[in-house]
């Protein structure tokens, strides 16, 4: 049952892709993607909450009662969402502030559940932390694409280093959670038609 | 990765006809935006014809290369991607750079229409999500900047573009001096034209003509333009009798893009409900939306959202209609039976 360690991280990173193929957690990549340094707290802390919670809960699952599971789970999620919310205030507050309610949010976010119920219940503790940990970085990924694109046009910067030209007018837009869809929606777009591309070749 | 470049092979074997399908209605609304195109010729200068025909190889471009990927060989242009950068230009204010007008038109057409499937698919009028993007981007080149129409013989047409006034009370749209609480620019003005505005918004009786050749020649609805106007009137005369509002109904009608919206915009065939009744509603809402937006809200216009809105709507309006007239069918039969 016990799936390749490579097999999962390219899965996660790549062809299954949480935010571009499971298109979850959508909802904080709209709204911290758009510096490029918040984008990247907010892909770490997730990481970390997603392998650990999956490792937990791979580890406690056969002790767990099915029925009482997803209340185990949002208790053990909550444990490792404090926990970073603690760290980045102690240590980042400015981070922190910037991201407000966000990190307290990361609790909603539908990728440590989805990975909670579709892998850590059936896998042992080790794969479980790696199809956490990397899932978590491939949302990481899309997100640092996505803050790329709408910090430089938003603000003219890269994770706070100005990079404007003469003549460069920034976009409004790009500052507004709404930019996200369409660049999101872009990144899917070519992802699903590079897909249905090579579906069409394999059926031939 | 998709091929971006066009290869020689694929130039050489370019001939009009196979590149664009031909759309006869697309021909008579580009005669019928002739004479608003000329007008705006005339108040703000040549440079947003040259604008608007890199809008319209931009978008031409875009789409093909959208299409070619969906469609492979067999990918065309609509034709209505030049009325879509017509309209798109001249809904733009006459100072706007060319960077923003390419940025807007490839949104229009990449975003608004081709990722809908394209031509015929779309929801909402692309030339006005082009623009509603631009102007949510850049608000100061959208809203802040309106050159004084030139007067007199030749007037424009003697002219690349129209010059900023430094004097901003001067360099204001109608209704930006209208809620400054200036008086009411006279209707004669905006009657002709002879104010500041978007490219194609200020003259009431060159978009009259457009849209009486329109009606003519039957490529679009007069009933959505009436019930636009109709809702605008009603709601403005309401808010204007109570006190509620400076803009008397006829100024809220002639001034701003409501009537070019109503004309031009609102009976885009595609994302226009076709139900002559579903017409009535959708039109009033538009008209009764802009009103609201103007009176209650910080933007000064109010009808590039409220076609946007309406469109969203569009098609649950049509589905709850079908319902409703279904539901009186089967009564009336059950009353027989």
């Amino acid at each position: 049952m016990a799936d390749k360690a490579g097999k999962i991280i390219n899965r996660q990173l790549f062809t299954e892709n949480q935010v571009l193929r499971q298109v979850l957690g959508i909802c904080s990549s709209l709204a911290v993607t758009n510096t490029m340094s918040n984008s990247l707290v907010m892909g770490l802390g997730l990481s970390f909450v997603t392998a650990l919670s999956s490792m937990t809960l791979s580890a406690m699952r056969s002790i767990i009662p099915h029925r009482v599971r997803m209340l185990a789970q949002t208790l053990v999620i909550a444990v490792y969402v404090i926990l970073v919310d603690l760290f980045l205030k102690a240590f980042l507050p400015e981070i922190s502030k910037t991201l407000g309610p966000y990190v307290g949010l990361i609790i909603t976010n539908c990728i440590i559940m989805g990975r909670a119920e579709a892998y850590a219940q059936k896998n042992p503790p080790l794969p479980a932390l790696i199809d956490g940990f990397f899932s978590g970085l491939g949302y990481t990924g899309v997100l640092l694409m996505v803050a790329l694109i709408r910090e430089v046009l938003g603000f003219g910067t890269v994770f706070g280093m100005n990079v404007n030209f003469a003549g460069f007018e920034t976009w409004t837009i790009m500052l507004m959670p709404p930019a996200a869809f369409f660049i999101i929606g872009s990144f899917i777009w070519l992802l699903g038609a590079r897909a249905a591309k090579k579906a069409a070749k394999t059926a031939k | 990765m998709y091929n971006l470049c066009i290869t020689n092979d694929e130039v050489r074997r370019m001939q009009y006809s196979s590149v664009f399908t031909r759309q006869k209605m697309m021909r008579t609304a580009l005669l019928a935006l002739l004479p608003v195109a000329l007008g705006s010729v005339y108040f703000f200068g040549w440079r947003h014809v040259a604008v608007g025909i890199a809008a319209a190889l931009a978008g031409a471009l875009a789409e093909y290369l959208v299409m070619r990927s969906i469609n492979r060989d067999k990918a065309k242009v609509s034709e209505a991607v030049f009325v879509t950068a017509a309209l798109f230009t001249l809904s733009l204010p006459p100072s706007a750079p060319l960077w923003l007008a390419l940025i807007g038109m490839l949104f229009a057409i990449v975003f608004a229409k081709s990722a809908f499937g394209g031509f015929g698919r779309n929801i909402f009028n692309p030339a006005l999500a082009g623009r509603c993007f631009v102007y949510i981007a850049f608000p100061a080149q959208m809203t802040m900047q309106w050159p004084q129409p030139f007067s007199g013989f030749p007037g424009g047409f003697a002219h690349w573009s129209a010059q900023l006034s430094a004097d901003t009370a001067s360099s204001a749209t109608p209704i930006i001096a209208l809620n400054a609480g200036g008086a009411p620019a006279p209707l004669g003005s905006l009657l002709l034209g002879a104010t500041g505005g978007s490219l194609g918004e200020t003259s009431a009786l060159l978009i009259a003509l457009g849209a009486a050749y329109l009606i003519y020649k039957k490529a679009a609805s007069w009933q959505m333009m009436a019930s636009t106007l109709l809702g605008a009137g009603l709601l403005s005369a309401v808010f204007w009798l109570t006190g509620l509002s400076q803009a008397s109904p006829l100024f809220t009608l002639l001034s701003g893009g409501l009537l070019f919206g109503a004309v031009f915009m609102a009976t885009d065939p595609v994302s226009a409900p076709n139900d002559k009744t579903v017409q009535w509603i959708a039109g009033g809402l538009m008209g009764a939306i802009t009103v609201v937006i103007r009176t209650f809200s910080l933007f000064t216009e109010g009808m590039m959202f409220a076609i946007l809105i309406v469109n969203a709507l569009t098609p649950l309006i049509e589905l709850k209609y079908r319902q409703y007239k279904q539901a009186k069918k089967a009564r009336a039969k059950e009353a027989v039976a």
